[in-house]
C-alpha cells in the first residue's frame, strides 16, 4: 500500500513547527557556545601550561574566535533566523572538527584524539538528522584516517600494533550505537513537534465545528446590540471612576462599524487608527469566528483542566481503529460504522463522495489509524463499499433532513 | 533483522517498552560481538588463563540472561544487566596491561548508558563510571600517555578533561532533552483533554438536537444498522466464510448503545466474551465522545476552509496578543461579558444550558490555570473594579 501523508494534513503546520524548533534552536546555541567557550579556555590553558609558540597560539585562537563570531551574527541576524541558526549550527558541527583535528595533527597524542569523541558529544545537543550524519561522517572518517595515516599518534612506550584495530572497532561501536541513539531521538523529537503542531491547530478547527453545531442547536446568534450597550456602560463607569475620559467609547464605536463598513470606510471615519491598529481591533469584534469569541470559548472550558505529573503523551492516548488488544470483529465494526458516518450528511461535515474519502484514507494520518489489513481490503475493493451504502441509503439521509422532515 | 530495522524507523509509533526491548536487543547484539572480538586482545591481559577463560565466559552467560529477561518481558531489569556486563567488561579490561583500551572502554560503556536515554540511569550509572574512570586516569594516566607527549601532567589532564566532559555535554544534553520534552508532553496531554471537551459539548449538542425534535438518534437507524452489518459481513468474508459471528457482533455493538457499559462489565452472569466485546465497543460509540466520535471530528477538520497561519493563531493570552493597554483592558471587559452572558456549562443534568455567575468567573480569573488568558495586571484591575464588572457587563 503506498502512503502520501502529505496531502490531506493541516497547511499550518509545517510553519508551527518551525516555531517550536526556532525556540529549542535558540537555547541549543547558546548552550553549544557556552560549551565552546570553556573548551576555548581549556585549551588556552594548556598551551600556556606547555608554553606553545605564539603562531600556534594565535592561531588556534583565530579559530575559536571565528567559531564564536560567526555563531554571534548568526544569532544576532533577526531576518529568517530560523535558517540562520540552522547554518550556525552546520557552521558549529564544522568549525569544531575542524579545530579538534587542527589540535590532533598538531600534538599527535592519543590524548589529544579523545577530543573527537567530546566534539561529538557537543554536536549531538542540537538534535539534528543532518548535524548527526555530518558529525558521524567526520568523526568515523577522520578517526580511521588517522589511525592509519598518523600511526605515530597513538604510540605508547610498550604497546603492539594490535591497537588499531581496538580503535577502529571502539569507533564503530560508538559511531553506530549513538547513532542509533541519536536517531530515536530527533524522531522523537520530531513525532512531538507534528503533535503538538496538529493539536493546535485541531483546536482552532474543532471549536469552529462546536460553534457551528451550536448555531445550529441553538438557533440564536450573539446579542450584538446588548453586548456594545453594556461595554459602553460599563466603559463610561470605569472612566468616571479612574477620573479619566471615556476609556473604550470611541473603540467600542470602531467595532460596531466593523461589522457594517469596509476597511476602507474604517480608516477615514477613525483616521487616529492605522491599519495594524484596526487588524488587532478585529480580534475583539464578536462575531462566530473571531479571536475573542474562541478564546472565551476555551476559556470557560478550560478552567477545570489541569495536567498531572504522571501523565504521560503515550500510544494509549492516541485514538484509532487499531488497537493492539482489540478483536478483530471490533476493528472491523468500528471501521465500517466510521466509513459510514462518512457517507451521510452530518451537521458539521457533508457526506463524502467515494473518490474523496478513498484519497483522505490513503494521504493523510488517517491512514495509521485503521487496522493494515481492513483498510487493505477497503482499498482494494471500495467500489463495493460504495455500493452497499448507495443500496440502502437510495435517497440519501441527513440528520438535517430528518430534523426538517419532522417538522 | 528486517523486522528489527522496521521498528528502528518506527520507533515513534513503539511503546516506551518496546523501545526500551529493542535498545536492550540492539546493546545485547553489539556487546556480544564486542566480547567476540575482544577475546584475542584478553591474551594481553595480566591475568591468569583461567580468569581469562572464565570472565569473558561469563560475560557471555550475563548477554544470555538478558537476552532471556527481554523475552519475558523484563526489559528494564535486562537495561540494568547489560550496563552490568559492559561496566564489567571495562573492569576486566582495566585489570590488563594495556591501559588506552580501558580508558576507551569508559566511553564504550557510557555510550551504552546514553544509548538508553534515561536520565535518571545516566545520572547514577554515568556518575559513577565517569567516577571511577577519574580515579583510573589519576591512578594511571601516566602509563598510557603517547611517545609525541610534551607534558604528561597536560597529556594525563587532557584525558580527564575529556571524559569528564562528555559525561557532561551529555548530561547537558539530557537536561535539555528532558526539560523540552515534559513542557511539549503537559502541553499535548492538556490540549487533548480540552479537545475531548470540545467534542463532548458538540456530541451533547446533536443529541439535544435529536431529541428536541424527537427524532431517532443515528444507531438506532434501521438503514444505517443493515449498511453497517452488510459492509462488516463483506469484509469478514476475507477473514472467515462464517458471517453469523460477526453480524451477531454488530447487533451486539449496536444494542449496547443505550445500555451502562458498567453495568454489563460488572455482571457476573454475562459470559466472559460479553463483558469483553461491551469493554471493547464502549471505545467506538456513537452517543458518547467516543474515540469514534472524536476521530470523525477530526477527520471533519481537514476539510474546513480557514486561515493562513499568523502569529497569534494558537495565542489566547490577551496580554500577548495586544500591545495597547486599553486593548487589553476592552478584550478583558468584552471576556467577562462572553463568559457571563452565553451558555456554555454543563446544568446538573448534564445538559449544556447554564452560564457562569461572577464568583465562578471571579474563582476562574483568579485561578492560576487563567494566566493562560489574562496576566496578573489584568486580574489586580478586574478585583479593583469587580462591582462594576458584575453591575454593567
Amino acid at each position: 500500500m503506498t502512503h502520501n501523508n502529505n496531502r490531506y494534513q493541516y497547511s499550518q503546520l509545517e510553519t508551527y513547527k518551525e516555531r517550536i524548533e526556532l525556540k529549542h534552536l535558540k537555547t541549543k546555541t547558546l548552550v553549544i557556545n557556552f560549551i565552546n567557550l570553556i573548551l576555548a579556555s581549556v585549551t588556552i590553558y594548556f598551551f600556556i601550561k606547555l608554553q606553545i609558540e605564539a603562531r600556534t597560539f594565535v592561531s588556534i585562537l583565530v579559530m575559536f574566535s571565528i567559531l564564536f563570531f560567526g555563531n554571534l551574527a548568526f544569532y544576532s541576524y533577526d531576518k529568517d533566523q530560523f535558517n540562520n541558526l540552522k547554518m550556525a549550527m552546520y557552521f558549529n558541527t564544522f568549525g569544531m572538527y575542524i579545530i579538534s583535528l587542527t589540535l590532533i595533527i598538531l600534538f599527535q597524542t592519543p590524548s589529544i584524539f579523545t577530543a573527537l569523541f567530546l566534539v561529538y558529544a557537543i554536536t549531538a545537543v542540537y538534535q539534528d538528522y543532518k548535524v548527526m550524519v555530518i558529525s558521524n561522517f567526520s568523526l568515523f572518517l577522520s578517526g580511521t584516517l588517522l589511525v592509519f595515516r598518523f600511526p605515530s599518534l597513538f604510540e605508547i612506550p610498550g604497546y603492539s600494533s594490535a591497537d588499531k584495530a581496538f580503535i577502529v572497532i571502539f569507533l564503530v561501536v560508538f559511531v553506530l550505537l549513538i547513532s542509533l541513539s541519536s536517531f530515536i531521538l530527533i524522531k522523537r523529537k520530531n513525532f512531538f513537534y507534528n503533535q503538538l503542531a496538529k493539536i493546535k491547530e485541531a483546536e482552532v478547527r474543532n471549536i469552529r465545528i462546536l460553534n457551528k453545531i451550536e448555531n445550529l442547536v441553538t438557533k440564536s446568534s450573539l446579542d450584538y446590540k446588548e453586548y456594545y450597550d453594556s461595554l459602553r456602560t460599563f466603559s463610561k463607569e470605569i472612566s468616571k471612576k479612574i477620573d479619566v475620559p471615556d476609556l473604550f467609547n470611541r473603540k467600542i464605536s470602531l467595532l460596531e462599524d466593523l461589522k457594517n463598513h469596509k476597511m476602507s470606510e474604517i480608516l477615514s471615519r477613525y483616521p487616529e487608527y492605522s491599519i495594524e491598529e484596526v487588524n488587532k481591533l478585529k480580534m475583539l469584534e464578536l462575531s462566530t469566528f473571531s479571536k475573542i469569541k474562541h478564546i472565551g470559548l476555551k476559556a470557560s472550558k478550560h478552567v477545570d483542566i489541569d495536567v498531572e505529573s504522571h501523565e504521560i503523551f503515550s500510544e494509549d492516548q492516541f485514538k484509532s481503529f487499531r488497537h493492539l488488544n482489540d478483536d478483530h470483529y471490533v476493528k472491523i465494526i468500528s471501521f465500517t460504522v466510521f466509513y459510514t458516518l462518512l457517507k451521510i450528511d452530518k451537521p458539521y461535515l457533508k457526506a463524502l463522495d467515494e473518490k474523496t474519502i478513498l484519497e483522505a484514507l490513503k494521504e493523510s494520518e488517517f491512514y495509521y489509524k485503521i487496522d493494515r489489513t481492513v483498510l487493505k481490503i477497503y482499498l482494494e475493493n471500495n467500489e463495493v463499499f460504495e455500493t452497499i451504502v448507495k443500496d440502502i441509503f437510495e435517497g440519501g439521509w441527513s440528520y438535517e433532513d430528518d430534523v426538517k422532515q419532522d417538522h | 533483522m528486517k523486522m528489527m530495522l522496521n521498528k528502528i524507523i518506527n520507533t515513534e509509533f513503539l511503546t516506551f517498552n518496546e523501545v526500551l526491548k529493542l535498545k536492550v536487543t540492539i546493546v545485547n547484539i553489539f556487546l556480544l560481538v564486542f566480547v567476540v572480538l575482544s577475546i584475542p586482545i584478553s591474551s594481553l591481559n595480566n591475568l591468569t588463563l583461567d580468569i581469562n577463560i572464565l570472565l569473558p565466559l561469563g560475560f557471555f552467560i550475563i548477554i544470555g540472561i538478558t537476552f532471556l529477561l527481554t523475552f519475558v518481558n523484563l526489559s528494564r531489569v535486562a537495561m540494568h544487566f547489560s550496563i552490568y556486563n559492559v561496566a564489567g567488561i571495562t573492569l576486566y579490561f582495566t585489570a590488563g596491561t594495556n591501559n588506552f583500551y580501558a580508558y576507551i572502554l569508559f566511553f564504550v560503556t557510557l555510550t551504552i548508558i546514553i544509548f538508553y536515554q534515561d536520565m535518571v540511569t545516566y545520572l547514577v550509572y554515568g556518575g559513577i563510571i565517569t567516577i571511577g574512570g577519574t580515579f583510573y586516569i589519576i591512578q594511571y594516566g601516566i602509563s598510557f600517555v603517547g611517545s609525541n607527549s610534551l607534558s604528561t601532567s597536560v597529556s594525563q589532564f587532557t584525558y580527564l578533561v575529556v571524559l569528564i566532559g562528555f559525561y557532561l555535554v551529555f548530561l547537558i544534553q539530557f537536561f535539555i532533552s528532558d526539560s523540552i520534552y515534559e513542557t511539549m508532553n503537559n502541553e499535548w496531554v492538556k490540549m487533548d483533554k480540552i479537545l475531548s471537551k470540545y467534542n463532548d459539548l458538540s456530541v451533547r449538542h446533536l443529541a439535544s438536537m435529536l431529541e428536541k425534535h424527537d427524532k431517532e438518534p443515528l444507531y438506532k437507524n434501521t438503514k444505517f444498522q443493515q449498511t453497517v452489518s452488510e459492509i462488516s459481513v463483506f469484509i469478514n468474508e476475507f477473514f472467515e466464510d462464517e458471517a453469523s459471528n460477526i453480524t451477531e457482533a454488530v447487533e451486539y455493538y449496536f444494542f449496547i448503545h443505550d445500555k451502562e457499559i458498567e453495568e454489563i462489565m460488572n455482571n457476573k452472569n454475562l459470559t466472559l466474551t460479553t463483558r469483553k466485546y461491551a469493554e471493547q465497543f464502549n471505545k467506538y460509540l456513537m452517543n458518547k465522545n467516543s474515540e469514534l466520535v472524536s476521530i470523525l471530528f477530526d477527520f471533519a477538520t481537514l476539510f474546513k476552509e480557514t486561515n493562513e497561519f499568523d502569529e497569534y493563531r494558537y495565542s489566547y493570552n490577551i496580554n500577548e496578543i495586544f500591545d495597547d493597554k486599553v486593548d487589553k483592558l476592552l478584550s478583558l471587559a468584552i471576556l467577562y461579558k462572553y463568559l457571563k452572558t452565553e451558555i456554555t456549562q454543563l446544568d446538573k443534568f448534564g445538559f449544556v444550558k447554564r452560564k457562569l455567575d461572577h464568583s465562578e468567573i471571579s474563582e476562574m480569573f483568579e485561578s492560576n490555570l487563567f494566566r493562560e488568558f489574562i496576566s496578573y495586571e489584568q486580574l489586580n484591575f478586574f478585583k479593583d473594579n469587580q462591582e462594576l464588572f458584575d453591575e454593567y457587563l
